[in-house]
């Protein structure tokens, strides 16, 4: 009984909480309006307004989008994939040629769009930091292009439609001598050509 | 504080002198200087009127006695300025020889004003008594340092008995004009010129073993391939091996074979192949990177890279790719090895510290050392006598080559132009 009454006013108690702001808020005045500034100009005698006639066949136009088409120039056309994520370059740890989680994501969302644009072949350019020695470093960029070339196979990419070349440490994209820069070397450049 | 006794103060200064004395006599003895040095007397050569004496010493002058010099054969005796070299002055002076040099010019022929030089060459001893047959060069100036090496190889050559190197060249590759094209220059970094025009990446050249053609690799169109050329440049052909990399290509010493790293599938592997672009031949079936191979001397095996064990080590196999063995332990990372010509000792690059170093290891009695420098050091070559090595540093925050001894001493930079690197001393001996 007791434990009836209990829920009974919780209820009735919950019920106020919800109605009384609204209640409140319908209580509220309504803002002052700014008083309309007077005007001791003389106003411009008004002009008779002309009706405005709509021809009886018009048609509202349809709002247009169009799909921009890709830039037909190959270094342009590379510059905006890799821009807007179309393809992404893969990254290697140290003296490693397995791909990591990220590179897997990047390698997935190229093979999307590559699949959807089969108008263009690949390269896969192998690149390494320069902390290894050169010549070992074009054997291990072979291996990481080939990695990729692999990898974009069993993600539904024809095969021959991917060529691969290392370039070992010979064109770093970042010159400097530092870990964020090593990081930045040590990849798979994807690179767009035609067919 | 620990009482010693004077004996035992004694031994112990005894000891350290005599590891100071062992450090010392480590580090400075090599065996060209350990011979016999005789003292050499060398005047400035007469000019007939109208020669520019600077410039015959740029040309001439200079590079000779640096040859000489630095020969380990020789060393040079002072003259007092404007004395004439008479055998009582070699005597003060304690020259056992005098070279003694003359020029004279002739018209060079061809109706032009050219003249060559021609350069009449004495080696008397102490007693004036002619050492050597006398002999007389002749040169257009543009053959004129040419001149001064081969006269310093003659007389180096002719008293030591042993093959005089000053007229061996390095191929280097350079992007001093913008792109990394193959260049040569002479062994003391003098007379550097270009010898590729691909306007692209051209890379790692190696000599035939009779310096009249280089292979290198070269990249167009996004691949990497390999070519064959002459010595002054002319009569490129591509080797066309069907397989991917074509990089770290070698002359064999012996025939027309050339080791390069071929790959297929991302699978590089040590393959040989004839200057012809016939047999190709893989010579190792790991899937682990393989890379970088150099023959030995007499052509029977050959020392390359491998990631087999977890890191790239230096291992060496017999030519035809069997009996493979590993020759370096220690550091995570080895890779260069070039054979000397006594055939028993590999310099290759090894990590130290998070640099590489230049590492010479006796393949046959297992003795490794290191040779210190500043900087990252790289891809040593040695000379065909196998007494200097030529080297890349990036030191002075660039990668240049430098020269030193094989015991790491008297180091000189030979290049300075652009950035420099992959030098591949020439093969033959005089």
């Amino acid at each position: 009984m007791t434990k009836m009454l209990k829920t009974l006013a919780l209820t009735l108690l919950a019920t106020l909480i919800v109605i009384l702001p609204a209640c409140r808020t319908k209580k509220t005045p309504a803002p002052v309006v700014a008083p309309t500034p007077v005007v001791t100009t003389t106003q411009p005698p008004p002009v008779a307004a002309t009706p405005v006639t709509q021809p009886p066949d018009f048609v509202q136009p349809e709002a247009k989008v169009t799909e921009e088409a890709l830039p037909s120039d190959i270094d342009e056309l590379n510059r905006v994939a890799q821009q807007r994520g179309y393809i992404q370059d893969a990254f290697f740890a140290f003296d490693e040629s397995t791909l990591t989680p990220d590179a897997q994501t990047a390698l997935t969302n190229s093979a999307n769009w590559l699949k959807k644009n089969p108008q263009y072949n690949l390269l896969i350019e192998g690149h390494c930091d320069e902390r290894g020695t050169e010549q070992y470093n074009l054997a291990l960029g072979d291996r990481r292009a080939n990695t990729a070339k692999e990898y974009l196979a069993t993600l539904g990419i024809d095969a021959s439609r991917i060529r691969t070349v290392s370039y070992g440490e010979e064109r770093p994209f970042d010159p400097g001598h530092d870990e964020a820069a090593w990081a930045k070397n040590r990849r798979d450049h994807l690179v767009l050509i035609g067919k | 504080m620990k009482k010693t006794t004077p004996a035992l103060s004694v031994l112990l200064v005894l000891l350290a002198s005599a590891a100071h004395a062992q450090t010392q006599i480590q580090t400075t003895i090599d065996q060209s200087k350990a011979q016999q040095v005789a003292r050499i007397a060398i005047p400035f050569p007469g000019l007939p009127a109208g020669l520019d004496p600077q410039k015959i010493n740029a040309l001439f002058f200079a590079p000779l006695t640096r040859d000489i010099a630095e020969s380990g054969v020789f060393a040079i005796a002072p003259l007092p300025p404007n004395v004439p070299p008479t055998p009582d002055l070699l005597k003060r002076i304690s020259a056992a020889y005098l070279l003694d040099l003359r020029f004279s010019t002739t018209p060079a022929g061809g109706g032009g004003a050219e003249i060559d030089y021609l350069v009449d060459t004495r080696l008397v001893d102490s007693t004036g008594a002619e050492a050597l047959p006398s002999k007389r060069y002749r040169a257009g100036e543009a053959a004129l340092t040419k001149t001064a090496h081969t006269i310093a190889s003659y007389i180096v050559r002719s008293i030591n008995g042993k093959p005089g190197i000053f007229t061996t060249q390095i191929a280097f590759a350079s992007n001093r004009d913008g792109f990394w094209e193959i260049y040569l220059m002479d062994w003391d970094g003098g007379n550097q010129r270009r010898i590729t025009f691909h306007r692209g990446l051209s890379i790692l050249p190696s000599w035939s073993p009779d310096d009249e053609r280089m292979v290198y690799t070269s990249f167009s169109r996004n691949a990497s391939e390999m070519y064959v050329i002459n010595r002054r440049g002319g009569g490129r052909i591509k080797i066309h091996t069907g397989l991917a990399l074509n990089t770290s290509a070698r002359f064999s010493p012996v025939g027309h074979d050339i080791a390069f790293v071929g790959s297929v599938n991302g699978n590089p592997d040590i393959y040989v192949i004839r200057d012809d672009a016939t047999n190709l031949r893989r010579l190792t079936t790991s899937y682990s990177i393989e890379s970088t191979p150099e023959w030995s001397p007499n052509g029977r095996q050959i020392c390359f890279t491998s990631g087999r064990s977890g890191t790239p080590q230096i291992y060496v196999m017999d030519a035809e790719g069997t009996n493979i063995r590993r020759i370096s332990f220690e550091g995570q990372w080895n890779d260069d090895a070039r054979w000397a010509p006594d055939g028993e000792r590999l310099a290759y690059t090894s990590r130290v510290n998070g640099v590489f170093q230049i590492r010479i290891t006796n393949v046959v009695t297992g003795e490794s050392h290191i040779l210190a420098g500043e900087g990252s050091n790289e891809q040593p070559s040695w000379s065909p006598d196998g007494k200097w090595i030529a080297f890349q540093s990036n030191r002075s925050g660039k990668w240049q080559i430098y020269r030193m001894r094989a015991d790491g001493t008297d180091l000189m930079p030979l290049t300075s132009q652009g950035e420099n690197k992959e030098p591949d001393w020439s093969k033959k001996v005089e």
